[in-house]
């Protein structure tokens, strides 16, 4: 029991956080470079953003759209099928709930859902063409989302500039949606879009660990062969999970545009965008749906935190975004290890040079 | 004089001890057979002989010298060299070419080629072996390729050769020869290990036996001293029964359970690798397939359980039409399947054994409903089948990969057995799998084959197919090219069908 515990969840725990550790420190580095002191830097982000009120509701609110892009990528990566055309389906999702929300003029309940179910839908249809192509063509669909990405960026630019751009105002933007189509703020900043999440969540969990599909999902991700050979119909699993995956991103975007935008701009998803955290998110939760809820969390708090670290002291709020990209480096070894197992390779290569004293031949 | 000895050579993976103080001497000029079951630590012993893996404690001496290998490269330098299971050749190349390759004699740049030709004709006429140096790998036979390999390692002056698991892919005849050519090796004052659980070839043509028995050396017998019983009881521990009664059963008037018709197919090159296959199972029949590997049966069983699509025919279960289907719709008209690659179509070794125990079977009532696994019912159905099938697992939550072979076949036999289905097909049931488990699948298949149910073997072990089939059909480059009853088959007769010759 004790060695399963420590298999099951030590080792996966540590080696989730030392990426997030080794960041924070190469960050501590570069904060005390700047001459400030780097635990009360730190101190400051995670008392402020974790533990105020105020600070918490923000950052659960800034999780909200993450937790869903991480959940959208961590499931499909579970089946080793690559979504990487989350960012694309939620910025969809995002501009065609926006498109409705501007449009009609409903009772808000009613309102809301339709645009959320819009969101959804433009995510579904657009994940369904990489999904299409993998399951009738065998396109390897790591490409084809990674490049529909660039595709929806240009058709919510051109659309947004045109039949559907306010000429009010002075950026590239849209109208903006009806008060009917907009979530309350509770409080200051939360708003029922982090219920959604965790309903999305929940959801997902089940799906996962509990539910027939989770489990053909894990097999399929582990031993296509021996999927196959039991009956799943592989093909029909991978547009089945595409298109939970895109229905997630689009909502996910639909949710940001209702709770927070409010109108789509060029800059709608920010740098590097909800779709590229939630894949960073994705690979620090390990593809597990706690993982990733705990992740955008934390990734979330990140960015409440910088807000307040210019208030209280003299590091630059951009700090974060130097952590952010450790981390994003330190997880990427992380990812291609897990992969290759390059590491390992690298230290059987270095025993056998030093062990034969270089008369090997390589 | 003693080749090699060890002492007190000890290998631990962690807490677990895979080679327990081995204490062994083997002698110059002779072959020693090194049997065990599966996981009893043969290949433990034969990685640290060959620079594999190093030993935890314990000397290994090869000629009376302390040896310390880092690599093979080290341990062929030295004079020792191991045969393996899968062959390493390059099937562009030639034979000589393959021989020579990594160490090409040369004139200036260029390859020598008349003088490697040379050199491999000579080698060739000194051990006797039946083989020409120009021909394409892929060109020749499966037991050429493994003369192939030992010439590699006779070209490289090696001394002592081991062989992991040779006759594992050949057929009978080339199985003769290969013993042959152990004895003409003999001759010539080659030292060789033989790693087997067979015992017909231990017999045969060791001199001495050493049988290990998890991690320890149970026994070290000269083979002139002992029998294939006491050898079985050694390795197991108790007394094992293989051979199974011949039975006189006339089938004309029982039930055709399973019916083939002309069946079809092309594999992804357009190659006709099933040709035109027919025949028909009945009530309580075991049919057995048997050929040298390669000679359609692996597609024919992918035909049979929806892993590839036919071109033709037709295949019916109770008269029903069940061709094309997929595996899971098939498990549901009543088929089960143990399949060829356990591990890859078999099993996920990643997967729980719970997950393992429901696959093929998840989407029924009894693992599933609304869409939701029903866990505690798998739990339980998990430990009646562990309990009810002896399998051996440390960690009943743990992972497949943490079982050894012949427990792993064990979970697939009692998930496909545990279905209660009409027809099994069951392609390499024992293949890899220690004695004590051969005897408990027999077992098994034996009693499906008592309550009426048909029973297709498709096996390279001809002794399983003979001791198991009522009736044996042989294929050979996809086609069924003989039929032959189960009462009266033998090695000979199924060796020449095997080889193509009517």
């Amino acid at each position: 029991m004790t060695k399963n515990f420590k298999e099951r969840f030590l080792i996966p725990a540590f080696n989730t956080l030392l990426p997030v550790i080794s960041a924070l420190f190469l960050g501590g580095i570069i904060i005390f470079a700047i001459g400030d002191n780097p635990f009360k830097t730190y101190g400051v982000m995670i008392s402020k953003s974790l533990f105020t009120v105020d600070g918490i509701l923000k950052t659960l609110h800034f999780a909200s759209p993450l937790i869903l892009t991480g959940l959208a990528i961590a499931i499909t990566f579970k089946a080793n099928v690559f979504n990487m055309g989350v960012e694309g389906q939620m910025l969809l999702g995002a501009f065609f709930s926006g498109v409705f929300g501007f449009s009609f003029d409903l009772p808000p309940l009613l309102h809301i859902s339709l645009c959320l179910i819009v969101g959804v839908i433009t995510g579904i249809l657009f994940a369904l063409i990489p999904a299409f192509l993998k399951a009738f063509f065998k396109v390897n669909e790591m490409v084809v989302t990674l490049m529909l990405n660039y595709a929806a960026v240009e058709i919510t630019r051109y659309l947004a500039q045109g039949v559907f751009r306010n000429p009010a105002s002075g950026d590239v933007a849209t109208y903006t949606i009806n008060s009917s189509a907009m979530f309350n703020k509770v409080g200051k900043n939360i708003t029922a879009f982090f219920l959604i999440s965790i309903l999305v969540f929940i959801f997902i969990y089940i799906l996962m660990k509990k539910s027939k599909l989770g489990y053909e999902i894990t097999a399929i991700g582990k031993n296509e062969e021996f999927a196959k050979a039991s009956g799943m119909r592989v093909y029909r699993k991978i547009i089945y999970i595409m298109m939970i995956s895109g229905g997630i991103s689009g909502l996910a975007g639909a949710g940001w545009m209702m709770s927070e935008k409010y109108r789509y701009t060029t800059s709608f998803s920010g740098n590097p965008g909800i779709g590229w955290d939630g894949m960073l998110i994705a690979l620090l939760g390990a593809h597990n749906p706690v993982g990733v809820l705990i992740a955008a969390i934390f990734y979330a708090a990140l960015k409440t935190g910088s807000d307040y670290i210019n208030l209280y002291t003299n590091v630059p709020k951009d700090i974060v975004g130097v952590i952010q990209g450790i981390l994003i480096l330190f997880l990427s070894i992380k990812f291609i290890n897990d992969k290759t197992d390059f590491l390992g390779r690298m230290r059987q290569r270095l025993k056998s040079i030093r062990g034969s004293k270089g008369a090997t031949r390589i | 004089m003693k080749v090699i000895k060890t002492i007190n050579l000890t290998k631990k993976f962690g807490d677990f001890i895979a080679n327990d103080n081995i204490n062994l001497e083997i002698e110059k000029g002779s072959i020693t057979a090194i049997m065990g079951e599966n996981g009893a630590g043969k290949t433990t012993l034969m990685n640290m002989f060959y620079g594999l893996s190093k030993p935890t404690s314990g000397e290994l001496l090869i000629n009376g010298k302390k040896a310390n290998f880092k690599s093979p490269q080290d341990a062929i330098k030295c004079g020792l060299g191991m045969v393996h299971q899968h062959f390493k050749l390059v099937p562009g190349l030639t034979v000589f070419e393959n021989i020579l390759l990594g160490t090409e004699i040369t004139a200036g740049p260029f390859i020598d080629t008349m003088k490697e030709i040379k050199e491999v004709s000579k080698l060739i006429t000194e051990y006797k072996f039946e083989l020409n140096p120009k021909d394409k790998v892929s060109d020749i036979s499966i037991g050429a390729k493994q003369r192939v390999e030992i010439l590699k390692m006779l070209y490289r002056k090696v001394d002592i050769l081991i062989f992991d698991e040779p006759t594992a892919v050949l057929t009978p005849q080339e199985v003769d020869e290969l013993l042959q050519s152990f004895r003409e090796l003999k001759k010539q004052g080659k030292t060789i290990i033989l790693i087997t659980h067979k015992l017909r070839e231990i017999m045969e043509v060791s001199d001495e036996v050493i049988v290990i028995k998890k991690g320890k050396i149970v026994g070290n017998v000269k083979t002139s001293k002992t029998n294939p019983k006491e050898l079985a009881n050694m390795m197991v521990g108790r007394d094992v029964v293989l051979d199974v009664s011949k039975r006189e059963k006339d089938f004309s008037t029982s039930k055709v359970l399973y019916k083939v018709e002309n069946l079809k197919t092309e594999n992804d090159l357009g190659k006709t690798v099933v040709d035109n296959i027919s025949f028909e199972i009945r009530e309580g029949e075991i049919l057995g397939v048997c050929g040298v590997e390669g000679n359609g049966q692996s597609e024919l069983v992918k035909l049979l359980t929806g892993l590839m699509e036919k071109t033709e025919g037709k295949v019916f279960l109770n008269g029903e039409d069940i061709t094309g289907m997929w595996p899971d719709e098939l498990r549901k008209k009543g088929l089960a399947f143990i399949p060829e690659d356990r591990y890859a179509q078999g099993l996920c070794r990643d997967m729980s054994l719970s997950d393992n125990i429901i696959a093929g079977y998840h989407s029924g009532e009894k693992y599933c409903s609304f869409g939701l696994l029903k866990r505690k019912e798998i739990t339980k159905t998990r430990d009646e089948l562990i309990d009810f099938y002896d399998i051996r697992i440390s960690e009943r939550e743990g992972n497949i990969s943490s079982l050894s072979g012949g427990n792993a076949q064990k979970v697939i036999i009692a998930r496909e057995f545990d279905a209660d289905p009409k027809v099994i097909i069951a392609s390499q049931p024992t293949r890899g799998v220690d004695i004590g488990s051969i005897e408990f699948i027999y077992k098994k298949i034996l009693e499906l084959r008592e309550k009426g149910k048909g029973i297709l073997l498709v096996s390279s072990e001809l002794s399983e197919i003979m001791s198991l089939s009522d009736r044996i059909i042989v294929m050979y480059k996809g086609k069924i090219v003989g039929q032959v009853d189960g009462k009266t088959a033998t090695k000979e007769k199924l060796g020449l069908l095997m080889a193509g010759v009517r």
